[in-house]
């Protein structure tokens, strides 16, 4: 398939024993599994712009008690394409999954991906026992002030307006600029994600990466990065309150300019019913990648307790 | 005629031909473009009419991806093929004329909202049964992609439009820029986002008959336009 992504190697990170496919709203959704079959299941729900794989290094330490699954976001990884995008979209391919499963799961989810394993057990009580939320709390209300990324401002019908704009030329012919080699597209992601090793990125690059003319290009949909429209994570964050599964909020104590700084963190958590935290200390807001063992540690504590 | 739309294509009708100023209709929450036929005779010019994404004769969104704002940019699409239109929406459609009216106001003198199925939910007081009615669509598109015998008139997904969590204060934002706000009023219950559109200072009141309101928004949008409200 990818024979440079066999030569990429990283310490601690273990492929998958198992991939398939589940299908929600008629797309392909790729599912990869670590661990005994018959083991309680965990579903790994990933961030903005990841991949399954990038839980390579954790799940293999939670597939010691666990039967651990990882899916690729739609649109991200080797899950197919829609033709656009909306959140809850993305929650009913969490819920699908955990239908296919077809037995009561705990979910685990990394910033975008533990917005959508909040929502998902919103949506399927009876099929989440216990959550795990690691700096997935949405962004400030103003968005992420990370370097490079262009941001909109205005008022909101100029928001939707530039949103209309941007669909009407680029969506159907939506495609990045290739990086010349694997090792500088994890350079560029490192300019985004600068807590980050060069050398997991390369790891993470020769799995998320594929190439084409001119060299390697991000699976994921260009499209995905653009949004839907007008949004604010404080117009679905109050739909909190109605969650039936225990919560463990999980972030790190490095500033890192992809989390959710405090006040905004307390005021959302705030809308949980049933909440634990634990803050992962010399990690940034990639704690199950920067600190896998410490991460894993908590993590496994909580579930045990269901 | 088939139109582009983002990575799909949606159906616009002609319903009446014309000169004369252009409108272009947005039908309710399972609705089609035939909902207007018999209303294209009340318009001074000619009339389109979309079927939604998901709707009549247009693509069902792969992915079953639904809102509000897509529906808006495929209007967007056809407003883009006709040039400046004033709009007509029931329902859902009203919703989705009235962000395009907001977002666009350049090119949409007057826009018409009559009520109609869709968007009677969600906001800030989202019904209780929302989350099973979100998950029952999505069990029925299942069935769909299984080769159900009986094709649903529309995109069960489509039904998730009514969970959008969007404020009514939203709404109100694009009632403020739109140019001219007419919207049916008949004494019947309306959703929050249609109460917020009615505060504007943009917005004025229509008869209940469509053949009368579609003649006072045929006179509003031909009189000099005024202004977007002041900001405050």
């Amino acid at each position: 398939m990818l024979p440079r992504a066999m030569e990429v190697g990283y310490p601690g990170a273990v492929a998958p024993a198992r991939q398939r496919f589940v299908r929600s709203l008629g797309l392909r959704l790729n599912v990869v599994e670590w661990g005994d079959e018959a083991a309680e299941p965990v579903l790994l729900t990933h961030g903005f712009y990841d991949h399954a794989r990038s839980f390579d290094t954790f799940a293999p330490l939670l597939a010691r008690r666990h039967r651990v699954l990882a899916l690729d976001s739609r649109g991200h990884g080797d899950s197919e394409w829609p033709d656009a995008y909306t959140w809850l979209a993305d929650v009913l391919d969490v819920v699908n999954v955990l239908r296919d499963l077809g037995r009561p799961a705990h979910l685990v989810g990394h910033s975008r991906g533990g917005g959508l394993a909040t929502d998902a057990a919103l949506l399927l009580p009876e099929g989440v026992r216990r959550l795990v939320n690691i700096d997935g709390f949405g962004p400030p209300p103003e968005g992420h002030q990370a370097e490079g990324m262009r941001r909109y401002e205005g008022t909101i019908p100029e928001l939707l307006a530039a949103f209309l704009d941007w669909r009407r030329t680029n969506v159907a012919r939506a495609s990045f600029r290739p990086s010349p080699s694997l090792d500088e597209l994890a350079a560029r992601r490192r300019q985004q994600n600068p807590r980050l090793s060069l050398e997991w990125l390369r790891y993470f690059a020769a799995r998320g990466a594929r190439e084409v003319e001119g060299g390697f290009v991000w699976k994921v949909d260009p499209y995905a990065a653009r949004g839907f429209g007008p949004w604010r994570p404080e117009w679905i964050a109050p739909a909190w309150r109605g969650l039936a599964t225990p919560m463990l909020a999980v972030w790190g104590d490095q500033p890192d300019t992809w989390g959710l700084p405090d006040p905004w963190r307390s005021e959302r958590l705030g809308h949980v019913p049933v909440l634990e935290t634990a803050v992962v200390t010399g990690a940034g807001h990639f704690a199950h990648i920067e600190k896998p063992g410490e991460t894993a540690e908590l993590v496994l504590d909580w579930l045990g307790r269901a | 005629m088939k139109l582009a739309s983002g990575r799909g294509e949606v159906a616009l009708h002609e319903l009446r031909p014309g000169p004369g100023p252009t409108l272009l209709a947005l039908h309710a929450l399972g609705g089609s473009a035939r909902d207007f036929a018999a209303r294209a005779a009340s318009w001074p010019g000619r009339v389109f009419a979309l079927d939604l994404p998901g709707h009549g004769d247009s693509a069902w969104m792969r992915g079953g991806s639904y809102s509000p704002e897509l529906c808006a940019a495929a209007a967007d699409d056809a407003l883009a093929e006709l040039g400046d239109a004033c709009l007509l929406g029931a329902g859902l459609g009203a919703y989705v004329a009235l962000l395009l009216a907001g977002a666009r106001a350049a090119r949409v003198p007057g826009v018409l909202l009559l009520p109609g199925r869709g968007l009677d939910g969600g906001g800030p007081a989202p019904r209780p049964d929302q989350a099973v009615e979100v998950r029952s669509a999505d069990a029925l598109r299942m069935l769909e992609a299984r080769g159900a015998k009986e094709r649903a008139a529309f995109d069960p997904m489509l039904r998730a439009c009514e969970t959008d969590p969007r404020p009514p204060e939203y709404a109100r934002a694009f009632a403020d820029e739109a140019k001219r706000l007419l919207l049916a009023e008949d004494g019947g219950a309306r959703p929050p986002w249609w109460e917020a559109a009615r505060a504007a200072a943009s917005a004025e009141p229509a008869p209940s008959d469509p053949a009368a309101a579609l003649a006072l928004l045929a006179r509003a949008a031909a009189a000099p336009g005024r202004g977007p409200a002041p900001r405050s």
